[in-house]
């Protein structure tokens, strides 16, 4: 396999994980367009980690998710009361508040006789933890789509858990859902704050799969593709925001020769699949369909 | 004696890791065809040349990095030393962040910013 498609394959296994975040609030109900915010987190926080304090990549993985989830129910806390388009618009205000705040950020350190660190709009190279471990850009690809597997394994068994029929209650109806002894504001704090160490988890393989980041890689664009992903693939199941990713990338990647008109015909193209199947590809209907042709 | 020369170790090995850090100088111009560019390289370590090395040049638009790239390209040696050139189709001109992976005596990442003109 060339580089390139390498380098391909793994950005559609990172964008799955912010995709995932996106899908995971959508079922319980609530649409984000701040995802980008703890990707932006997971990336600093393990680029940091490696890169200034010599940490292994493992353990900045760890830090990273452990604060995107605080990141996330920071910004949960006083935005779970808003409802629909008020807490789309809610989390997509945090998002460039945390964009702003990497563009505010310089902390650099004396590294081997090299400054590394963020350095606001200039951002933060020298996140070399794949060169200095010699991890080949094969070998990393594979780590990116394990831990990619074992994310979509835990969406299939909470899916199938009482917990995963608890969070598909509160997204069709809040009200019914608390009436039946919910604690609607604990669960909805948790899936967002699982949202956020999920997102965190592909930031921090990004950092490192790029070895530089800035905030601009974390602003709107991120936000509106992971909702699109998820939306697009469909929301019956957790395959859903894989699939719309590899149809973005494909699609995209495909129409390489419409140089930069590319992202209009693709933009047409999710418009008119939404008007067609408004819950994506691979929605509910779909599922109980194939459960029942093939149980 | 055995801590002195430790220390003497600990104290050298910045020194020498920052030995192998490369630095790249890029210019680019337009090719004549839309969206196209001539690059021209030049990679130097302690501001000697560096030759020898295998360059491929890629290139992301910061705001979407993932999905706005640029097909890597391996850079071909240019006429003088340290030099190495490279032609890069962009899908619009604007500020691109040029990713060069070094392979060879030197392996490194370098990630430059240039804006492209049309």
């Amino acid at each position: 396999m060339d580089e390139y498609a390498l380098g391909v394959l793994t950005n559609i296994g990172l964008f799955s994980f912010v995709a995932l975040s996106a899908y995971l609030l959508l079922i319980a109900g609530e649409l984000s367009f701040g995802q980008q915010a703890f990707f932006g987190v997971g990336a600093y926080a393990a680029g940091s980690a490696t890169a200034m304090f010599g940490l292994s990549l493992p353990v900045g993985v760890v830090i990273a998710m452990a604060l995107g989830a605080a990141a996330a129910a920071l910004v949960a806390l006083p935005t779970l009361r808003l409802r629909g388009l008020y807490f789309a618009m809610a989390t997509l205000a945090a998002a460039e508040m945390f964009r702003i705040l990497f563009e505010l950020i310089h902390w650099q350190l004396d590294v081997e006789g090299e400054l590394v660190g963020p350095d606001g709009t200039q951002g933060f190279r020298g996140i070399r933890w794949m060169l200095e471990s010699g991890v080949e850009p094969i070998r990393f690809a594979g780590i990116v789509w394990l831990l990619l597997v074992l994310v979509l394994l835990a969406f299939v068994y909470i899916e199938n858990s009482k917990l995963g029929a608890t969070i598909r209650a509160l997204g069709q109806d809040p009200t019914l859902a608390g009436a039946l002894g919910i604690d609607v504001q604990r669960v909805k704090l948790g899936v967002v704050a699982a949202s956020g160490a999920l997102a965190a988890l592909g930031g921090a393989l990004f950092a490192h799969h790029n070895t530089y980041i800035e905030p601009r890689n974390f602003d709107i664009m991120l936000g509106v593709h992971s909702l699109a992903y998820a939306l697009i693939g469909g929301l019956g199941t957790a395959l859903g925001p894989l699939l719309g990713v590899l149809l973005d990338i494909g699609v995209l990647e495909a129409s390489r020769f419409l140089q930069g008109y590319r992202m209009i015909v693709f933009g047409g193209l999710v418009a008119l699949l939404l008007i067609w199947r408004p819950r994506g590809i691979l929605d509910e209907k779909v599922l109980h369909w194939l459960r029942a042709r093939f149980s | 004696m055995a801590k002195s020369a430790l220390l003497l170790i600990l104290a050298l090995l910045p020194c020498a890791a920052l030995a192998q850090r490369a630095k790249a100088d890029l210019r680019c111009t337009p090719s004549g065809t839309d969206f196209v560019y001539d690059c021209t390289i030049q990679i130097t370590r302690e501001s000697k040349p560096l030759s020898g090395l295998t360059v491929v040049v890629g290139a992301d638009m910061p705001s979407m990095p993932m999905a706005h790239s640029v097909k890597p390209v391996k850079a071909s040696p240019g006429k003088t030393p340290g030099e190495y050139r490279a032609r890069l189709e962009l899908e619009m001109p604007g500020e691109w962040a040029v990713k060069l992976r070094l392979s060879g005596p030197v392996r490194d990442v370098l990630v430059l910013h240039y804006t492209f003109r049309p």
